[in-house]
């Protein structure tokens, strides 16, 4: 099961489709590809001929040639699930063979929501897990756009397999409050494209610690949930603190300060081939410490040549607004075929001889020896840190007799967070730059680090 | 100790460890014999980093009483404190047995044990439990219910505690300088003793004792402990926030919040600038003196809203009728009380000096108001702690504010 990071010639490539559906779901599409290229499959849907024909997507679908003969829907949803049901089967064969399709929308319009939950009810019949990633309207559009919306969003929500939702109003504040409208929806855009190609890194981008679409799904769990997400780059001394800080500062994110109630997060680490497992060690510790003792952190950390010299961190979760519920989501009845079984790899880098704390006993977890733990196998294993944990569990559920017996009856049972709760270990050090109380325990109270200068926190907002 | 009535407090701070040594009578005011103060090293926030050169901070402050008062010093009264304390509320209750009516000092002993029994985390351990009130079938308000007729009898009592390997550390520490320890008393507690007369207790009344480190506070209603506990927030945050944010040193950050720091904002011209002094391995700089103001003024606020916060939690704020008095180094802040009116709503007064003959220069400084109630503290209990019928009184009247441990 140990494949190597560095041997990317033999790369699984996972077809992924992303289908932007709508006016602001091709703006998305556009915006990806401008920004940079990624290896997947661009479907533009939409009912408006003119933006169709601007767009850059590989495969574009007319909807509705006959309803609205080319032109927009004029922000009917009913005239949009009427477009798409008529062309029903160009969009069939644009999803064709994909086992993982994002569809992208602006959910408000005619096109986005009226069209978007037949497309991501057909994709999910044709065998494929749906992601949808939807943005809902600004306040300023109205109310009968924010209505359309949420009607629309609860369709997607019962047939897609996860969805993040984007409130457009939660973004407002990065584009200063002199930014003109358009600016506002080009940032709205750019985060969301920057949201798509993290999923997308996440799963396709070899790793050293591998995420998987079932980890995604797991930290986006729940219904009703506001979606946080988070991205941030750096580079140079420290970059690993700083990315960390960037992205916790996405306006997604609400300063991180919600992560202390979430369930389950999901983080991704890249960098360059310099990526050290120091680094990423730290910056785990650093976001061990905004999370509540309850939550999962579902860790991957992944090798991208392209980034050399830069660290991203991306963090996904989501906030419910009912409090976290520990059991897993009632068996989702697609299949879930190949991408759970995605291989879970812990691959140390053979050249360096430094084994962090909870690397150390990351060795190929391949013929795991029965070990005669007792029934509270998965509270027993919890010290060391959570993607070994992690994997224990898999191995444990896999081989063991009592312990399987505790976690199995969950779908994907292995990765469910309920049946060990993990203290997370106190970490004695927080990577921000904290002056004087660098050394020593961080003041910590409502998920906010005090020691950290109030003007640099409260200014910021 | 050379005479059996001299006590000595010792109050461990972030930036300073002062001792205080003095002569004491139960029914008289203290008289203050010296003050012993030494630099803090190995401390943050209340709490030891460096063992060693916490102790080296202790001796030196100790012999530095020493000297002055011409006194060996065994042992001594010492303050806690550190974000790890927390409190709560419990009530005991003891239903009489038939035919027996009159409260005893046992149905007392009952009730306070059982008091006790409240779930804290594993790790923490009871500092302190406070009688706050007795209650006789129903009764509110009843001072001391030993005689009294009833059936059953409540008591409620207020419950300090803390994490018990936090607390080994100040113990060990002390012990290793080589002290004796008469009493660790949290150090909220002592800084009341030390900063609140009885009216305001009675009053009802929360006072803030902002050092270098922590935030210790506390609430009394009716002459008894409500709330209290400590934020892991003071002084030295600020300081740190000046420095980092102006990037400029510490010991020159320190200065300037000394010297023109301010808790309020607006209060300078636009554009005024401060001037900062060459000095080895320092160039000469100016600041804005509204950006200096800004970020003691955003430190401290947040840290006064997140104290609302748990204040709020359990609604005393409204009842306090002598509001809200500062006292510790930080509360010497420009500014501070205005920024603490307008964060609390309820009207700030600096602390009073406390009521002790000897020395009494010294009492005006509100970086000793824990110290000086440790002192309070030990006068109050040396009546107390005999357990004799004639004492019997002195401890029933000081028994609203401990309770004995």
């Amino acid at each position: 099961m140990s494949d190597h990071p560095a041997d990317s010639s033999s790369r699984e490539a996972m077809q992924i489709k992303v289908v932007g559906i709508g006016g602001a779901g091709s703006n998305v599409l556009d915006r990806l590809v401008l920004e940079d290229a990624v290896e997947v499959d661009l479907v533009a849907c939409n009912t408006d001929v003119q933006s169709l024909a601007s767009s850059v997507a590989t495969q574009k679908v007319q909807l509705g040639r006959g309803v609205t003969r080319g032109l927009g829907t004029g922000g009917d949803p009913d005239l949009g699930f009427n477009a798409a049901e008529e062309s029903a089967q160009d969009i069939a064969s644009a999803l064709q063979g994909a086992p993982l399709v994002f569809v992208v929308a602006g959910l408000g319009g005619g096109t986005g929501s009226g069209a978007t939950p037949l497309v991501v009810k057909m994709a999910r019949d044709r065998g494929a897990l749906v992601l949808a990633l939807v943005t809902l309207p600004f306040s300023f559009e109205g109310r009968r756009r924010h209505q359309q919306a949420m009607e629309s969003l609860d369709a997607i929500r019962h047939f897609a397999d996860a969805v993040i939702c984007f409130e457009n109003d939660r973004m407002s504040d990065v584009a200063l409050p002199s930014a003109g409208v358009h600016e506002a929806f080009a940032k709205a855009d750019h985060l969301m494209g920057q949201c798509i190609r993290a999923v997308i890194d996440l799963v396709q981008r070899r790793g050293l610690i591998r995420l998987g679409f079932d980890d995604l799904l797991s930290a986006l769990r729940g219904h009703e949930a506001q979606c946080l997400f988070g991205y941030g780059e750096a580079q140079g001394v420290d970059r690993a603190a700083s990315a960390l800080d960037q992205a916790l500062r996405s306006p997604l994110m609400d300063q991180g300060i919600p992560l202390n109630e979430v369930a389950n997060v999901l983080v991704n680490i890249a960098g360059g081939t310099d990526l050290t497992l120091a680094e990423v060690q730290t910056l785990m510790r650093a976001l061990s410490q905004r999370t509540g003792e309850q939550t999962q952190l579902l860790f991957g950390a992944a090798v991208d040549p392209k980034l050399n010299g830069r660290v991203g961190v991306t963090i996904i979760s989501s906030l419910s607004a009912r409090p976290a519920e520990p059991a897993p989501l009632p068996a989702p009845p697609a299949p879930l075929p190949a991408i759970t079984a995605l291989p879970r790899t812990v691959a140390v880098p053979p050249s360096s001889g430094y084994t962090p704390r909870g690397f150390a006993p990351a060795a190929p977890p391949a013929p795991a020896p029965p070990t005669p733990l007792p029934v509270a196998a998965p509270v027993s294993v919890a010290p060391s840190t959570k993607p070994r944990s992690i994997t224990d569990r898999i191995l444990e559920s896999s081989g063991g007799g009592a312990s399987a017996a505790v976690v199995a009856p969950a779908h994907r049972g292995s990765l469910a967070p309920a049946p060990a709760p993990e203290p997370e270990p106190p970490a004695p050090v927080e990577n921000v730059y904290r002056g004087r109380f660098e050394k020593g325990e961080p003041t910590i109270v409502n998920g906010e680090d005090l020691d950290v200068p109030a003007i640099f926190r409260r200014r910021v907002k | 100790m050379a005479k059996s009535n001299v006590v000595v407090g010792l109050d461990i701070g972030t930036t300073k460890v002062c001792v205080a040594v003095a002569e004491v009578e139960a029914d008289e005011e203290p008289r203050l014999l010296c003050i012993g103060q030494a630099e803090t090293h190995g401390v943050r926030k209340g709490e030891i980093t460096d063992f060693e050169a916490a102790r080296e901070s202790v001796r030196s402050a100790i012999s530095d009483a020493e000297s002055k008062s011409d006194l060996e010093i065994r042992s001594a009264f010492v303050s806690l404190t550190g974000g790890h304390l927390s409190s709560l509320n419990n009530r005991g209750v003891v239903e009489l047995p038939d035919g027996r009516e009159e409260i005893t000092d046992a149905d007392l002993e009952e009730a306070r044990s059982r008091g006790r029994q409240v779930s804290i985390p594993a790790t923490n351990t009871f500092l302190h439990t406070l009688v706050r009130q007795y209650r006789v079938d129903g009764r509110d308000g009843v001072v001391d219910p030993v005689g009294i007729i009833g059936t059953r009898l409540e008591a409620d009592f207020h419950i300090m505690h803390g994490v018990v390997t936090r607390v080994q550390n100040t113990v060990k520490l002390v012990k290793d300088v080589p002290l004796a320890i008469d009493e660790v008393v949290v150090a909220s507690l002592a800084s009341a003793l030390g900063a609140l007369d009885e009216s305001q207790r009675d009053r009802g009344v929360l006072l803030l004792d902002i050092g270098g480190g922590t935030t210790d506070y506390i609430i009394y209603r009716d002459g008894a402990v409500a709330q209290s506990g400590c934020l892991g927030v003071g002084g030295d945050h600020v300081t740190n926030d000046i420095s980092m944010g102006l990037r400029i040193p510490i010991a020159r950050a320190e200065r300037l919040k000394v010297d023109e720091g301010s808790a309020v904002l607006g209060t300078c011209l636009p554009d005024e600038r401060i001037h900062l002094r060459a000095e080895p391995g320092f160039g000469a700089r100016e600041i804005e003196r509204e950006m200096l103001h800004q970020i003691i003024h955003f430190r401290l606020r947040e840290m006064f809203e997140l104290l609302k916060e748990r204040f709020d939690a359990e609604r005393h704020l409204p009842y306090l009728g002598a509001g809200i008095v500062l006292t510790g180094g930080a509360s010497q802040t420009s500014g501070i009380q205005h920024l603490a009116e307008d964060v609390f709503g309820l009207p700030v007064t600096p602390a009073n000096p406390p009521s002790v003959s000897g020395l009494s220069g010294a009492v005006t400084n509100p970086q000793l108001a824990t110290v000086l109630g440790l002192i309070e503290y030990a006068r109050v209990t040396s009546g107390a702690r005999p357990t004799g019928g004639l004492l019997f009184k002195m401890k029933s009247a000081f028994g609203r504010l401990f309770g004995r441990r």
